[in-house]
């Protein structure tokens, strides 16, 4: 059966209900942005920036997703391949999404607008943090992951027609220098797009703590895709428990890990008390900025970690769905906490909560219709990935006794 | 949630030949076939091999016990420490075992949640392995205290001497509570881990006192349903323990430096770096241990190609993490505006130790990349010696991190150039010879590679396998 048929098979993505929701998101969230911008075009910069910073781990974390498996050589991310790399692919989007930021960089990021000869320590890196450079790399980091992202799904979609092993060879070589690239363009990101924020500051764990964020917050996404796509019909059958389940192991290990990362982080600062290092967290720890420090604590982790403690909680949609949510939530406040006390310095600002929402539903709304136009147009899983068999469960005889695609007998 | 029934509309296709996966035992050996083989290493008159490997090993570690012994009697003043390196070989051989010790309990409790059935062929030595080099790191903490004596002021119990309590804000106490607690951990997994393949050892043995240790070590064991449920059970549940473990044990050695002021200390990647980095030196390490004995006791079938290649890229994997933490103390280094830092690390690539810092990036940055080749990860020979490039990459990291660090402080007047003494050199020896006299021994009187665990794992124990159910591979 060709590819075509069985994407016509499975049908498109239909969820009536919902179905206008990107556009209303869009639509609701872009003009609420709009004026936002008109009473404070500095505010509204700080909000895009989160929203777009939020949205981007869903990218980097879902690009890293496509590259592990090809590295690792999985099988039970196979059904979940596909979407997870339309997620992925959404980077041109992202950069189309990045001109407001690069219009108000200088409003952003007070480096910019400070002379390095009287700032020691904008002065110390000023051969990289300066302005042209800074403008230089988002196009090189946009374009590193976009022909990465596109890449690994045209093999990907190529071997859906042809099932030749040459095509696992490419994305495995596509992931082999990508690791790399990923790595050292996911550490800029965070670097020149957050940090630099306050850019007096630094951490070497900086890269790996926006890293961990983004892989938790995705792993909370695929889990949530996956339930509404194995509801509509597209995953119905191939979405199976072990992929639920190996999805909460993976987001549990991912709670861990963040605390793990965070808390080293916090912790050596704290220890070492070097004041060029504990001011960043000095200055989260005042007003209300308190209050989010310890929901990041027990929401971040605490909670998370206990609810998917249970080895069955990770099948259990009335548990992993609402926790999936509060994942975002995290993140939201994970994102604000490193951003906003730039701009405000008091507290948490829940007076422009609105405008910071707004942001959130603009970028939804648009990079939603953007995934669903590509979730529309190819068959919703690898038709003809190696490891397809082996996650279905379904045995077939070797090779050496002349393979023919067998039936479902062997299904469990 | 229930999965459901395929219909015939999904058409699920075999994989290309070439992506096959390669079988984890060989030949479709059948089940008794590995408990003879496998059992046979520890049974029968000890190889010729064997004696060569243990008696220069046994020569090591009484050159050892001599050289803590004077060490002891004479005072860490025998060490080629002096002002501004008071810590050199003494905690860089600590945190070399230490690191070491890691890849045991990875393998067995780690990649035993991630479900990754190839695990099997290598568990059992590599936590042998873990148990014996934590207890090399624990010789070092205790004797480089100078005054081994009053070791135990390390351990907090009430006393008369005022009461005296152990310093609990230091991070060096954090050790003795996280290496113990590792040390005791692994042990209780390995332990469990051998109680039924004892019992198969017992119910093979001829001889009546290896009948009576075994049996009394197996602890009855029978392999009834109801012992396997337990057992199934525990290992989990101390696979779950073991995990936080693995990375809380090298995140406080690496607390050891990180929580100081001092430049190239100092770095808040230093705990998942430092975990990367014992992952990436213990899995070094086993393939070093591993390779000859596949060969020698004749387990290529069970330590497959395949076996080694997977083991290959964990190292390549860690060896890239490892050298992203390289890149990013450095770029940071910059990127911070210290000068101190940054002077720290200029004089690591090219000060007086530069040989040392470019030995450790050859070792354990571009070498490993050799891994991303297929033929590479094939040769065995090459494995081997990327192998020991990885030991020797990692103990020079260690030495990097800590020597040249102290080399070089804030003014130049308090630099200094660390050159080991003959006591230095031999202390350095010595626990290679008690690591390998350890393994030797584990591998003479104890099955080396979990039998009924590799038995699980071949087609004919899973009842849904076409092979499965026994159908071939003759008794049990």
């Amino acid at each position: 059966m060709s590819s075509h048929t069985e994407s016509s098979t499975f049908g498109s993505l239909e969820l009536a209900r919902w179905r206008q929701l990107p556009t209303w998101l869009m639509a609701g969230g872009g003009l609420l942005a709009l004026i936002g911008a008109a009473v404070d075009l500095q505010r509204f910069g700080y909000a895009w920036l989160l929203a777009f910073m939020f949205f981007l781990s869903l990218c980097l974390g879902a690009l890293f997703l496509v590259i592990l498996h090809h590295l690792f050589d999985a099988m039970w991310t196979v059904p979940l391949r596909r979407f997870v790399e339309h997620i992925a692919c959404l980077a041109p989007v992202m950069l189309a999404l990045f001109l407001p930021i690069l219009v108000l960089a200088p409003k952003l990021y007070p480096w910019m607008t400070i002379d390095p000869e009287t700032d020691h320590a904008l002065h110390a890196k000023h051969q990289f943090l300066n302005a042209p450079l800074w403008y230089v790399r988002v196009f090189v980091l946009f374009g590193i992951w976009t022909w990465l992202a596109y890449g690994l799904r045209k093999w990907s979609l190529k071997q859906d027609e042809t099932g030749a092993a040459e095509c696992t060879y490419k994305m495995r070589r596509y992931s082999a220098g990508g690791i790399f690239l990923f790595a050292v363009t996911l550490t800029m990101a965070a670097i020149d797009w957050m940090k630099s924020l306050e850019h007096q500051w630094y951490s070497t764990m900086y890269g790996v703590y926006y890293f961990a964020a983004s892989v938790w917050t995705t792993l909370a996404t695929v889990y949530l895709i996956t339930v509404v796509l194995k509801h509509a019909g597209p995953l119905r059958y191939v979405a199976r428990e072990r992929q639920f389940h190996d999805t909460g192991v993976l987001l549990f290990a991912f709670t861990v890990f963040y605390a793990y990362i965070h808390f080293s982080q916090y912790f050596l600062i704290w220890n070492a008390a070097l004041p060029e290092e504990t001011y960043w967290y000095v200055k989260r720890e005042t007003g209300s900025w308190w209050d989010i420090g310890m929901i990041i604590v027990f929401g971040h982790f605490v909670l998370p970690f206990l609810t998917l403690l249970r080895i069955d909680a990770k099948l259990n949609l009335r548990v992993m769905v609402p926790i999936c949510v509060w994942a975002w939530l995290m993140h939201f406040c994970d994102l604000s906490y490193n951003i906003m006390p730039v701009r405000h310095a008091a507290g948490f600002p829940a007076q422009w909560l609105w405008l910071d929402l707004a942001c959130l539903a603009f970028f939804g709304g648009v990079l939603a219709k953007a995934f669903l136009k590509s979730f529309n147009a190819h068959p919703p899983y690898p038709q003809r990935d190696p490891r397809f068999a082996e996650t279905m469960e379904v045995y077939l005889p070797p090779a050496s006794s002349g393979r023919q695609a067998s039936a479902h007998g062997g299904a469990k | 949630m229930s999965d459901l029934a395929i219909p015939a509309s999904i058409k699920v296709h075999a994989p290309p030949p070439e992506l096959e996966r390669p079988p984890l035992v060989l030949n479709q050996r059948g089940l008794g076939w590995l408990s003879d083989h496998i059992a046979g290493v520890a049974e029968g008159k000890t190889p010729m091999w064997w004696w060569i490997a243990f008696v220069p090993s046994a020569l090591m570690l009484a050159i050892g016990v001599i050289c803590v012994t004077y060490l002891i009697s004479t005072g860490v003043g025998v060490w080629g420490l002096h002002h501004p390196i008071m810590w050199a070989w003494d905690i860089t051989n600590f945190v070399f075992w230490i690191g070491i010790g890691h890849a045991g309990t990875l393998i067995s409790a780690i990649l035993f949640l991630l479900r990754q059935r190839w695990r099997t062929s290598i568990n059992r030595a590599a936590e042998a392995m873990t148990i014996f080099a934590v207890m090399c790191a624990g010789l070092f903490p205790l004797i480089h205290v100078g005054r081994a004596w009053f070791d135990w002021w390390m351990l907090p119990f009430p006393n008369s001497n005022g009461p005296i309590w152990p310093q609990f804000r230091s991070p060096l106490q954090w050790d003795v509570f996280a290496v113990s607690t590792y040390f005791t951990v692994s042990a209780l997994f390995w332990y469990m881990g051998l109680i039924p393949d004892l019992a198969v050892m017992r119910d093979r043995s001829k001889n009546k006192i290896r009948k009576f240790l075994y049996g009394l070590f197996a602890l009855g064991w029978v392999g009834s349903n109801r012992h396997w449920s337990n057992y199934e059970k525990a290992y989990l549940l101390l696979a779950g323990l073991s995990t936080p473990l693995v990375l809380s044990v090298h995140s406080i050695v690496s607390f050891d430096f990180a929580v100081s002021q001092l430049p190239g200390w100092h770095s808040t990647i230093f705990p998942p770096y430092f975990v990367a980095g014992a992952i990436f030196s213990g899995f070094g390490m086993v393939l070093t241990l591993l390779l000859p004995l596949r060969k020698f006791c004749h387990l290529e079938e069970v330590i497959t190609v395949r076996h080694v290649d997977l083991m290959c890229k964990v190292t390549l994997a860690t060896g890239s993490i490892v050298g992203y933490a390289y890149s990013m103390e450095f770029f940071i280094a910059y990127y911070g505006g210290n000068p101190y830092e940054l002077a720290a690390f200029i004089q690591r690539a090219t000060g007086p130790y530069w040989w040392a810092y470019w030995t450790m990036v050859t070792c354990n940055v571009i070498l490993p990349q050799l891994f991303w080749f297929k033929k590479v990860r094939s040769n065995m020979l090459v494995v081997f010696i990327l192998s020991i490039t990885v030991n020797i990459g990692m103990w020079f990291e260690r030495f990097v991190i800590i020597a040249t660090t102290l080399a070089r402080e804030f003014m130049p007047s308090n630099w200094g150039y660390f050159i080991p003494t003959w006591v230095d050199i031999f202390t350095f020896v010595g626990p290679f010879g008690l690591f390998l006299t350890c393994f030797l021994l584990f591998i003479r009187f104890l099955p080396v590679l979990a039998i009924s665990e590799v038995k699980g794992v071949t087609p004919q124990a899973d009842p849904h396998h076409p092979l499965g159910g026994a159908k071939i591979g003759g008794h049990h």
